[in-house]
């Protein structure tokens, strides 16, 4: 028999003998974990979403300020002439020092450029002293696709992190870093007496932290404190301490943009400083330090003088442990903050643009790749035009809420703004609070479009120009229409009226519904649904009369589409937000082409154009002639639904094409035209861009007469009011109006006649 | 007092012919001149854009030399050659249907540019004899 005490101290040694196994188990586990996770970890990096680039060139039409602004929100600084990314403004120049930018089709160097101004067009551009032809501002960053918890940040290597910026680092958070195995028995010893008297210090080292971020759960219990000290020695173990260094900048939180957590200290050079990491000075690269120990407390926007303060003890301690002379130190601690003023942005300030991206897009990628790959998607976004057009529909609504004249407050819009060449989308407002992430009324909401329908029946009219020309009298008399098991249709005119025969230009300038009814079911509905799908609207639309005068629900961006098409000549272009992606290294993924497709012929699609010009000269939506310069010669329609629950505008410039849709929500009867409601908020977007002239490019196939607008017949100069107006070749009237007939000629005759006076004369 | 007439009413249709056809309408350019004249001149920029292009499509970066071409397109989206070059490209790539709407639309601006306009219909022809 075995003596008690022999026997107590054979259990003492199974007992630690399970023991070291249970640990050695326990460590093989977490070295697994360490190795495995610490390996195959990639940061998931979020798709970044850019506005488009400003362009500068001789011939830019941007007023100055407006650059500014970019310059602004691009987070240049304004008049010091340090690190590429800041400007200084003198009266009419700017100059500025553009940062470098990898494009879709290549870098652009940084550059340093002088540009001139005068009356809202950039006159020279010169860039070190020698005439540049062009040059790319770097686009806004506009949002992005996020992993998880809005994580966002840009990778840095070690190389391009200063050195200054680490020591400052090390000297406060972990100075014994290059020296310990993971952790700092003498950092803890420090910290558990400094927590005995009341004063909480971390004691972690840097690898602590690290894997505190990466690999555990924020709770503080004791096991989670051993299983935090095993993994780091762990991970000191297999990999160096500048691959932990590395990976720990990368991954450090340091703020907070609305929903978009700021990680790395990359992204937090961008954020906080507008800089590339490797340009950041011992002050700022103190800031960032001092942030560590908690973002939102010393928040330098926020909080100035903690931030400042703190950011003070990380440059003294960099100083007492050698890092810096104390010149460095008296210079970096005189420095302010410098933090850039930068308006919050959360995970996008356009909500609806770039859903609409989002969904472009997963058409071709994956989720996971979006959120995850970094990739770089270059879209068409204008901010000036979104902000004029987010302006513009906020600011009206709030005076229609206050007004009360269409309805109780509360009613919603949406706005689309396109450029009619290039199909280019280039503004998306999808409610009053255009930051609000919820319905995108511009995309999904389908509503009736009432009369913005009838361009598309005259266009169909006047693609026979043998039977109709904008002259041509139409029947504006009381119409029916019946068809078996339907009731009779019989549209009613928008002031209860019926004006009898009236040119068609008229018909259409005026929105009449029973001249537009007549004509239509004469011409044929099938032709003019025929002609809606060339256009662009894929929706099946239901064959019905009514559907004439817009008894079909659209979204503001599919009336988009099909004004598109009128405003550029009968050539469909598919609407586009995007138009590159590439890899996050630059490697371009795809182009999204812009193409084009002749839909309709020239000579109607330049008819109609002509015809919507009248609608804003002499028809329902003259209220804008106050709102624009005269040569704006623009081509629009209202559109108002029959009940009065749905506003429209639609109309186009020589630049830009933008459709306004008001109502409510809830369908409710209101008492809105689009003329009142719609048209002023259009105008004030447009007013706000300086439109370009809408100059039409006429067809040969297209002759110009002056025309008697009493009699529709020919006229000349001695003809009261007469008007110059478009027709396809040969379809002109022949006879020539009252009026006209003193001089026999018209003034089409007097031309031809003089050509050939001066032909004979020059013997040509 | 006739004449007198007709030469007030000559001067007086010259201004209304002026102001309605704006920059805009160069098609009634006089065709006596040689076409070489009536082309436009192409800015610094869109001159430098559009040599980036031919040189990448002489190399055989089409996807990079169409995409420059469309960069110069939103600068300028009325320049008739801008829209030929494209239409070249892409017939190039195989997509005759694209080559022949761009050509098209390169036609809706060519405006009195004759050799402009043969080209254009070359383009028309090569495409529809592709097909």
């Amino acid at each position: 028999m075995m003596p008690r005490r022999k026997r107590i101290l054979r259990y003492f040694g199974y007992a630690l003998l399970a023991g070291t196994a249970a640990f050695l188990a326990f460590a093989l586990y977490l070295d697994l974990r360490v190795t495995g996770e610490f390996e195959g970890r990639r940061f998931s990096l979020p798709a970044r979403i850019y506005a488009r680039p400003i362009e500068l060139h001789a011939g830019t039409r941007i007023p100055l300020a407006d650059v500014e602004e970019e310059l602004r929100l691009l987070g240049y600084r304004n008049g010091e002439r340090e690190e590429p990314g800041w400007y200084v403004r003198d009266q009419n120049t700017l100059e500025i020092s553009v940062r470098p930018f990898i494009f879709w089709d290549g870098p652009q160097p940084a550059r340093r450029v002088r540009a001139e101004f005068d009356s809202g067009v950039l006159r020279t551009i010169v860039s070190e002293s020698k005439e540049a032809p062009l040059v790319r501002l770097e686009p806004l960053l506009i949002g992005g696709i996020y992993p998880a918890g809005n994580e966002d940040r840009m990778l840095v290597r070690l190389g391009d992190v200063p050195r200054h910026l680490v020591q400052e680092l090390v000297a406060i958070e972990d100075r014994n870093f290059y020296a310990h195995a993971g952790f700092d028995p003498r950092a803890l010893a420090r910290a558990a007496v400094r927590s005995l008297t009341g004063r909480t210090e971390g004691g972690s080292t840097i690898t602590q932290q690290l894997v505190k971020n990466f690999f555990l759960t924020p709770e503080r219990t004791l096991k989670r404190k051993f299983t935090e000290l095993v993994m780091a020695v762990l991970l000191e173990l297999h990999y160096g301490k500048e691959e932990i260094l590395e990976t720990y900048l990368n991954e450090i939180y340091l703020g907070q943009d609305r929903d978009r957590a700021i990680h790395g200290i990359g992204l937090a050079a961008q954020f906080y400083f507008g800089k590339e990491v490797r340009h950041l000075s011992v002050a700022e690269s103190a800031l960032l330090v001092a942030m560590v120990k908690g973002p939102a407390v010393y928040d330098p926007r926020r909080h100035g003088a903690r931030a400042l303060e703190r950011r003070n003890l990380v440059l003294h301690e960099a100083k007492e442990q050698g890092y810096l002379s104390l010149d460095q130190y008296s210079t970096a601690r005189a420095m302010p903050l410098g933090v850039v003023p930068k308006p919050p942005m959360g995970t996008t300030p356009y909500p609806a643009f770039v859903q609409l991206v989002q969904r472009q897009l997963r058409r071709d990628y994956d989720d996971k790749d979006l959120r995850s790959e970094g990739l770089r998607i270059f879209t068409a976004l204008d901010p000036r035009v979104q902000g004029a057009a987010e302006h513009a529909l906020a600011s009206r609504l709030a005076q229609f809420d206050k007004e009360k004249r269409f309805g109780p407050p509360g009613m919603e819009g949406a706005v689309v703004v396109t450029d009619p060449q290039s199909g280019e989308i280039q503004a998306l407002v999808s409610g009053r609070d255009a930051r609000y992430r919820g319905f995108n009324r511009a995309v999904d909401a389908a509503r009736p479009v009432g009369s913005l329908l009838k361009p598309v029946v005259y266009l169909t009219a006047l693609q026979e120009p043998q039977k109709y020309t904008l002259v041509t009298p139409i029947d504006d008399g009381p119409f029916v229409w019946k068809s078996r098991g339907a009731p009779d249709w019989e549209p009613q005119n928008y002031d209860k009226k019926f004006h009898g025969m009236v040119p068609l230009r008229t018909a259409l300038a005026q929105s009449y519904n029973a001249a537009t009814a007549r004509l239509g079911t004469d011409i044929g509905l099938e032709k003019v649904l025929d002609n809606v799908r060339r256009l662009g609207i894929e929706r099946p639309l239901k064959p019905f009369a009514s559907t004439l005068l817009g008894a079909v629900e659209l979204s503001p961006l599919e009336v988009a589409q099909m004004y598109q098409t009128m405003a550029s000549g009968g050539f469909k272009t598919p609407l586009r937000a995007i138009r590159e992606v590439t890899t996050q290294e630059g490697r371009p993924l795809a182009r999204y082409a812009l193409r084009v497709e002749q839909a309709i012929a020239p000579e109607p699609a330049y008819l109609i154009t002509a015809a919507m010009q009248g609608v804003v000269r002499e028809g329902t939506a003259q209220g804008l002639k106050s709102m624009l310069p005269a040569d704006a010669a623009v081509a629009g329609k209202t559109g108002t639904t029959d009940d009065q629950r749905d506003a429209w505008f639609a109309g186009f410039t020589g630049d830009r094409l933008a459709i306004v849709w008001v109502g409510y929500d809830d369908n409710r009867a209101a008492h809105l035209s689009g003329a009142a409601s719609a048209l002023p908020i259009w105008g004030d977007l447009m007013a706000a861009l300086q439109p370009e002239p809408l100059a039409l490019q006429k067809p040969d196939t297209i002759e110009t007469v002056l025309i008697d607008p009493q009699s529709g017949l020919r006229a000349d100069l001695s003809c009261p009011g007469a008007l110059e107006l478009p027709f396809a070749s040969g379809s002109a009237p022949a006879g020539r109006a009252p009026c006209a007939s003193e001089l026999g000629v018209t003034v089409q005759e007097v031309k031809q006649k003089a050509k050939g006076w001066l032909d004979r004369l020059f013997g040509r | 007092m006739r004449t007198c007439v007709l030469v007030l009413l000559l001067f007086l249709s010259a201004c209304a012919s002026r102001r309605e056809e704006a920059p805009a309408t160069p098609s009634e350019a006089p065709p006596a001149l040689p076409p070489e004249t009536s082309t436009r001149q192409e800015s610094v920029a869109i001159a430098g854009l559009m040599e980036s292009a031919r040189n990448d499509a002489a190399a055989g970066r089409l996807v990079q030399a169409a995409g420059t071409l469309e960069r110069a397109l939103r600068i300028e989206p009325r320049n008739p050659r801008l829209w030929h070059e494209l239409a070249r490209v892409r017939l190039r790539q195989g997509d005759g249907a694209q080559a022949a709407n761009l050509a098209a639309r390169s036609n809706s601006y060519a405006g009195g540019d004759g050799a402009l306009r043969a080209a254009n219909q070359s383009i028309i022809e090569q495409s529809r004899a592709a097909r």
